[in-house]
C-alpha cells in the first residue's frame, strides 16, 4: 500500500461483525424478494420487463371478484362481464391522501427448480391487489393471492409447481426517486412526442431501445392510473415505437376486447391491450410465434393478465403481519433492531421529514449528479432525500366493510 | 426455500447467471459475501446504518443481477460499486447538512439537526487528523481512496467497482496521493490520540 494511504489503512475503524439476526433478517428480505414474483420467465429478463414482474413492486393479482364487498366508496367490484370499460374504468378523482387500488389477475410463465436442479416450468397465476398512495406520500399496500397454476403449453404440470404459495402481503415503499404515484404520473406531458422521448431515456445499454421504450411504457401504465390525456399520450406514444404493431379484438385474461399495441420479442408477441374507448390498460398478453425461441408451440399463451378493477380508497385496510419493502435505498429501520440514537432514521411520521419542506419530497431526481455518472447504470438513480414513509399503524385503521381477514389460500 | 445446488465450487458469475433462472439461489452470493461488505459499509457508515446498507447492496445486486458481467468470475468488484453507490445515497441525503464532518474533525460536537450525517459517522471513527484529511476530498476521491484503502481490491477490481477504466483509477490515486500528503501534512502524524467514541 502507499505510504500516503497508509495512515488510512491503519486507521480504518474496527467493526463489530453481522449480527446474526441482522444478517438472518437481510438473507430473509432477498429471498422474499427472490420469491416474490420474480421467477424470471423461460423466456429472459426482457420477458420479464415487458411483462412487468417489475423489479419495483408491481406485481399484481387479482382476486375472486364474485362476493367481493364494495370499497369504502361504495365502488362495487362485483359485476357482471356485461359491463363496458368504461363501468369498469371510470374516471377517477383522487386526492391526496387517497389510495388507488388495482385488482388483477395476472398468469406470467415461472421457471422453478427441482431437486436434482434440473429447472422445470409452468404458468403461475396470481390475484393481486395493490393499494399506492396518491401522492406517493405513504407507503401503500401488496396483497398477492396464489392461483391454480397451469402448465406450460405442451408440458405436464411439474409436482413443484402444486405447492400452494402461501399470500404475500407486503408494505410498498413510496420511493421518491422512482415514483409512480397518480399525482406525478398526472404531470407528464400528455403530448404523445414528449411522452415517448419519456420511454427512451433511460439507456438501454447493449439492449434495442425501441424494445426497452416499449418496456418503459408497459412500466409505466401496468398497475397504475393515469389521467385520460395522459392515457391517451402513452397510446399514441407506444404506437409509434418502431416494431410496434395494433391489433384490434384481442383479449385479456377476464375475456374482455381491446385495441393491442404488440411487439414481439424472443420469439413471443408481448401485447398491451387496452379499452378502445378509455385507453385504460386491460391487460396483456404473450403470444408464443417462434417455437424455439419462446420454448412453447405456436400460438400458445404463455401470459395473460387482467386489471379487473381500479377504485380511489381513504385508507388501507388493516392487516397484521405486513412485510417490509426494501425498494427504496433508505428503509426505515425495522423496530426491533438496535435503537440507533445517532446514526440511523428513527421511525418518522409519514408526512415527511420534519426538517425539510414537504416540497423537497417532489423532486424526481437529485438536484446534484451523481459522483460517477458512468456508474449511474449499476443503480437507480436515487433523490437526495430519503424516504422516511414508515409503514405506521396510522395507516391501517379501518378495515373497508367485507374485506376478508383471511385470504384465501392457494 | 433455495433450491438445493452444489455452491461451493461455483464461481459467483455462474451463480449470478443461475440465480436468473432461480432467483432464490441468488441467497448463495449473499452467504458468501455478506460479512465482508458489511465490513465495507461498517466502517463508513457504523455499524447500525451498515446492517441496513448491507441489506440494500443485495437486493440492489439482486435486481440488476441480469446487466452483471459474467466474463468476471469474483462479483466482490461489482457489489462493492454498489455498496459505494448506496453509501453515496446516504451521503447525498446528508448533503444539506455539510460542514458536519469538518466541525468533527475539529472535535466539536455536532448538533442533534445532523447527527444523522454519513460524514460525520466515517470522521468520527477516525482519527481526528484523519478525519481532517478527508474533508480536502471530494466525494469521488474519498469513495476511492477508502476502497483502496479499506477493502482488498486491486486497482483493476476498484476500476470496475467504480464503473472507469483502470487508467482513470491509476491517475486519479496519483492526484489523491499529492492531495492526501499535504492534507496530512506529515508535521506530526501522531500528535493527536485516536478518538473514540
Amino acid at each position: 500500500m502507499d505510504d500516503e494511504f497508509k495512515d488510512f489503512v491503519d486507521g480504518r475503524p474496527a467493526v463489530p461483525p453481522y449480527r446474526p439476526e441482522a444478517r438472518a433478517q437481510a438473507r430473509e428480505r432477498l429471498l422474499r424478494e427472490a420469491h416474490r414474483g420474480f421467477r424470471l420467465p423461460r423466456l429472459g429478463w426482457q420477458a420479464v420487463a415487458a411483462f412487468g414482474v417489475t423489479v419495483t413492486l408491481v406485481g399484481g393479482v387479482a382476486v375472486a371478484l364474485a362476493g367481493q364487498g364494495g370499497g369504502p366508496e361504495g365502488t362495487s367490484t362485483a359485476g357482471t362481464v356485461n359491463r363496458t370499460a368504461a363501468q369498469y374504468f371510470p374516471e377517477l378523482h383522487p386526492k391526496p391522501g387517497q389510495f388507488i387500488l388495482i385488482e388483477s389477475d395476472t398468469m406470467y410463465g415461472a421457471t422453478a427448480g427441482r431437486a436434482d436442479g434440473e429447472p422445470t416450468r409452468h404458468l403461475y397465476r396470481t390475484h393481486r391487489k395493490i393499494y399506492q398512495s396518491v401522492d406517493g406520500r405513504a407507503p401503500g399496500l401488496l396483497l398477492i393471492d396464489g392461483l391454480e397454476p397451469k402448465p406450460w403449453p405442451g408440458e405436464e404440470l411439474p409436482a413443484d409447481a402444486r405447492r400452494a404459495e402461501p399470500p404475500f402481503r407486503s408494505w410498498v415503499a413510496s420511493c421518491p426517486g422512482r415514483r409512480d404515484d397518480y399525482s406525478y404520473l398526472s404531470a407528464l406531458p400528455a403530448d404523445p412526442k414528449r411522452m415517448r422521448e419519456r420511454f427512451y431515456q433511460d439507456d438501454p445499454g447493449d439492449r434495442n431501445a425501441d424494445e426497452m421504450a416499449f418496456d418503459a411504457a408497459g412500466e409505466l401504465v401496468r398497475e397504475t392510473y393515469l389521467p385520460k390525456a395522459q392515457r391517451e399520450a402513452v397510446f399514441e406514444a407506444i404506437k409509434a415505437i418502431p416494431g410496434v404493431e395494433e391489433a384490434q379484438g384481442v383479449q385479456d385474461s377476464a375475456g374482455r376486447s381491446g385495441v393491442a399495441l404488440g411487439r414481439p420479442m424472443s420469439g413471443t408477441l408481448h401485447q398491451l391491450i387496452f379499452d378502445p374507448e378509455t385507453r385504460t390498460l386491460l391487460g396483456e398478453r404473450g403470444t408464443v410465434l417462434d417455437a424455439k425461441a419462446a420454448g412453447a408451440p405456436v400460438g400458445s399463451l404463455v401470459a395473460h393478465t387482467a386489471e379487473l378493477s381500479v377504485t380511489v380508497v381513504d385508507k388501507l385496510p388493516e392487516l397484521s403481519d405486513v412485510d417490509g419493502d426494501g425498494s427504496c435505498v433508505q428503509e426505515p429501520v425495522p423496530a426491533e433492531s438496535t435503537p440507533p440514537p445517532a446514526v440511523t432514521a428513527t421511525p418518522q411520521p409519514d408526512d415527511g421529514p420534519v426538517d425539510e419542506p414537504s416540497e423537497a419530497r417532489r423532486r424526481v431526481l437529485p438536484d446534484e449528479p451523481v459522483d460517477e455518472p458512468s456508474t449511474a447504470a449499476t443503480m437507480t438513480p436515487q433523490p437526495d432525500d430519503g424516504p422516511v414513509d414508515e409503514p405506521s399503524e396510522a395507516h391501517s385503521t379501518q378495515v373497508p366493510a367485507g374485506w376478508p381477514t383471511d385470504s384465501p389460500s392457494g | 426455500m433455495v433450491a438445493v445446488h452444489e455452491v461451493s465450487d461455483t464461481d459467483d458469475s455462474t451463480l449470478i447467471g443461475r440465480s436468473l433462472d432461480d432467483p432464490e439461489s441468488f441467497a448463495a452470493l449473499f452467504d458468501r459475501h455478506a460479512d465482508e461488505i458489511h465490513r465495507y459499509a461498517a466502517r463508513r457508515l457504523g455499524p447500525e446504518t451498515a446492517e441496513d446498507v448491507t441489506g440494500e447492496v443485495f437486493l440492489v445486486a439482486f435486481r440488476r443481477r441480469a446487466r452483471y458481467d459474467r466474463t468476471w468470475p469474483d462479483a466482490r468488484p461489482w457489489l462493492y460499486g454498489i455498496a459505494t453507490k448506496v453509501v453515496a445515497q446516504h451521503r447525498r441525503t446528508e448533503r444539506r447538512r455539510n460542514h458536519a464532518m469538518a466541525r468533527m474533525a475539529g472535535a466539536e460536537r455536532p448538533g442533534s439537526f445532523d447527527e444523522r450525517s454519513v460524514e460525520r459517522v466515517t470522521a468520527e471513527q477516525l482519527q481526528p487528523r484523519l478525519a481532517r484529511a478527508l474533508t480536502r476530498l471530494n466525494a469521488a476521491e474519498r469513495d476511492l481512496l477508502l476502497l483502496v484503502a479499506w477493502t482488498d481490491l486491486t486497482y483493476e477490481e476498484a476500476a470496475i467497482a467504480l464503473g472507469v477504466p483502470v487508467g482513470t483509477v491509476r491517475s486519479r490515486l496519483h492526484r489523491l496521493r499529492v492531495k492526501v500528503r499535504r492534507a496530512l501534512g506529515g508535521n506530526h502524524p501522531f500528535a493527536e490520540e485516536p478518538q473514540d467514541g
